[in-house]
């Protein structure tokens, strides 16, 4: 093939040619290994899609890996189209062992931590209920609860039977409660904290301004640079012999024709050369 | 919570008077006996919890007399692991979960392969979907993304592969050969260190100067070499002719960024060496004799893949040794290296069986 050396695919085949030539007297360390374990097959390309209909697409696609959908993935793109700003939460996608998602159990609702029932309380089948609660919690506490922890709600609803819709805002519902929860727990907290004496440095939207003001400034110096640049460019237009000036002068005003007179002594056409003024000094 | 320094800073009469020679049976009328256990002794291994995805090693404790000493650093140590093993199960129990240093302190092995390892590892996220290779379309699960797709990497194909790449490892390192691992990415050189002293062969974490086989004479032609026997003893005799000798090509090469490392597997395959590389979905998969499709961009995955080779060649070498100390050893290998000229007692010259191994230093120009 053109662009493909498939010399390491044939490391074995040559050594039994050198050992066949008596090049080689001795076979490699590697050889018996790699008789016994060959090499796999390279550059085949089975069909990846699945049954298409015959006589349906071109062959070409036949050979593309398969694009991946899911039911939940319809139930992501409407809660994500409600709540865009759930996207800007950060996710942890960290595993442990890799059976993280067998652990949670979604018929347990998401608010489960605001359910806490009566002590010594007990069901219909003489179950404790807050014994079965603080089981539940044991297990579940660790759930992440975000908008992947909706869908899964939802469609752990769906599969009881309940209407999509129904599930949605149902599951929806239950995130509400429980964000509502730990943003008023955070408010009390910080009121607390400033009652019994904390203080807190610069929120995010403090340092947010402070940096932007940094950033005006150091625009505001390069404007005025700027500035100064285009204004002596604009004067260097007006200089040469003193009726030219004249003539040409742009303003006619006197303060036009003052401030050419500044300029007129420096520019790089006369024979002084420019003489260095950096930015402020052009100004009149 | 810092329980144990605080009850040394405040005075050790938080806890009941210690006195050596004395069990703790008072302290504890429900719980097992709490014996003093040596600190020297190794206790890296955590007892294998049920959703344990690797087998660990369980050290036995083994309980010692505390000896009563006059020098206060002595008791003082003595005191800490006391308090310890006191103090130590008090507070909430913190179930297994993941600790990156322990992939590299503790690789798992080949048998402890399983695809939730791989997918805990992120060796399933492949690249964009406008950069692939083609050639590697059925290592491929599926593709996921809206707007920017990416490819998912297959993981029973990504198993597969790996457990043939360390059936040749360990089938190398049984027979001899000397095995070099490779991985120039930032992060890599501790997995790529660990890895080699595992399989006892060579590392190189830095870039590879190309030539370095092709003209080995030439870039490794001052390095130390040295002929050693069946049983890993060296053989004294040979200075001489090594003076002038190239370096040892390896006999097996794994790559962990193929990517970077073109010339190197160019080289490998100019002189007939096999190789194995990890292989992401846009990396040529003809350049290596062993892909394993997996993410080279992922250090947790490069860890995993790393560890797992390194313990195949761990068990290679033991292998190896054991049947060294029967008699049952691979066949000379064929270096050209003259026997000593130096009188031989008889028979003495069949037993020996050379090989030379040689230190392959990246720094070396």
């Amino acid at each position: 093939m053109g662009r493909y050396d498939l010399a390491p695919q044939r490391v074995h085949t040559y050594a039994t040619a050198l050992l066949a030539t008596k090049r080689l007297t001795t076979p490699p360390p590697w050889y018996d290994t790699i008789t016994s374990i060959p090499p796999a097959e390279r550059l085949t390309r089975p069909p990846l899609q699945r049954n298409q209909r015959s006589g349906g697409k071109k062959a070409s696609r036949l050979f593309k890996p398969l694009r991946l959908q899911y039911e939940e993935d319809r139930l992501r793109w409407e809660y994500f189209n409600d709540h865009p700003w759930e996207l800007a939460r950060p996710r942890v996608v960290l595993e442990n062992d890799g059976k993280d998602a067998e652990k949670w159990d979604w018929s347990v609702p998401l608010d489960h931590a605001l359910r806490r029932p009566r002590s010594g309380g007990e069901s219909e089948e003489g179950v404790k209920t807050d014994e079965e609660w603080d089981r539940i919690r044991r297990s579940q506490s660790r759930r992440p609860i975000n908008g992947e922890a909706v869908i899964q709600r939802q469609s752990a609803l769906q599969r009881t039977g309940v209407p999509r819709s129904t599930a949605y805002d149902i599951a929806r519902h239950e995130l509400y409660r429980l964000r509502h929860s730990q943003e008023t727990e955070v408010r009390v907290a910080r009121e607390e904290a400033l009652a019994t004496g904390a203080f807190f440095g610069p929120g995010p939207n403090e340092i947010g301004m402070k940096l932007e003001d940094k950033q005006y400034e150091n625009w505001r110096r390069w404007a005025e640079k700027e500035i100064a640049g285009i204004k002596q460019l604009q004067g260097s237009a007006y200089t040469g012999q003193e009726a030219e000036a004249g003539a040409a002068g742009g303003d006619g005003s006197p303060e036009g024709r003052a401030e050419v007179e500044v300029v007129s002594q420096s520019v790089p056409g006369k024979r002084g050369g420019q003489e260095a003024k950096g930015g402020a000094g052009v100004h009149v | 919570m810092i329980i144990r320094s605080l009850i040394l800073r405040h005075g050790r009469l938080a806890l009941p008077r210690y006195t050596p020679g004395r069990t703790l049976r008072r302290c504890y009328a429900s719980q097992i006996e709490e014996t003093y256990t040596n600190p020297d002794q190794d206790q890296q291994y955590v007892a294998g919890a049920e959703d344990a995805t690797k087998s660990q090693v369980m050290t036995a404790i083994s309980t010692q007399n505390s000896i009563a000493s006059d020098d206060q650093v002595a008791r003082d140590w003595e005191f800490f692991h006391h308090q310890k093993a006191v103090t130590g199960k008090i507070g909430s129990e913190v179930e297994t979960h993941y600790r990156p240093h322990e992939l590299l302190s503790n690789p798992p092995s080949p048998r402890d392969i399983t695809l939730e390892l791989l997918m805990a590892s992120q060796s399933h996220i492949g690249h964009s979907t406008s950069l692939w290779h083609p050639a590697n379309a059925k290592y491929i699960f599926g593709v996921r993304g809206e707007q920017d797709p990416i490819h998912i990497i297959s993981l029973d194909v990504t198993a597969a592969h790996l457990r043939r790449a360390c059936k040749v490892v360990s089938g190398v390192t049984e027979r001899g050969g000397l095995v070099l691992f490779v991985g120039s990415r930032e992060g890599q050189a501790r997995a790529v260190v660990n890895a080699a002293s595992m399989a006892q062969g060579c590392h190189l974490f830095t870039k590879w100067i190309p030539g370095t086989i092709t003209n080995g004479q030439q870039i490794l032609g001052k390095c130390k070499k040295k002929v050693v026997n069946h049983r890993d003893e060296e053989v004294k005799g040979f200075e001489d002719q090594l003076i002038q000798k190239a370096a040892v090509k390896p006999d097996l090469v794994v790559c962990l960024n193929p990517l970077e490392n073109y010339v190197l597997l160019h080289e490998c395959a100019l002189n007939n060496i096999p190789t194995i590389g990890i292989v992401d979905t846009d990396v040529n998969p003809t350049w290596v004799t062993y892909p394993i499709p997996a993410n080279d961009d992922s250090l947790r995955c490069v860890q995993v893949i790393a560890g797992v080779l390194g313990r195949a060649g761990q068990e290679g070498q033991a292998l190896r040794r054991e049947g060294a100390l029967v008699g049952d050893y691979p066949p000379r290998q064929d270096h050209g290296l003259e026997p000593p000229n130096e009188v031989e007692k008889d028979g003495s010259k069949q037993d020996e069986a050379e090989r030379g191994r040689t230190l392959l230093t990246a720094g070396d120009a």
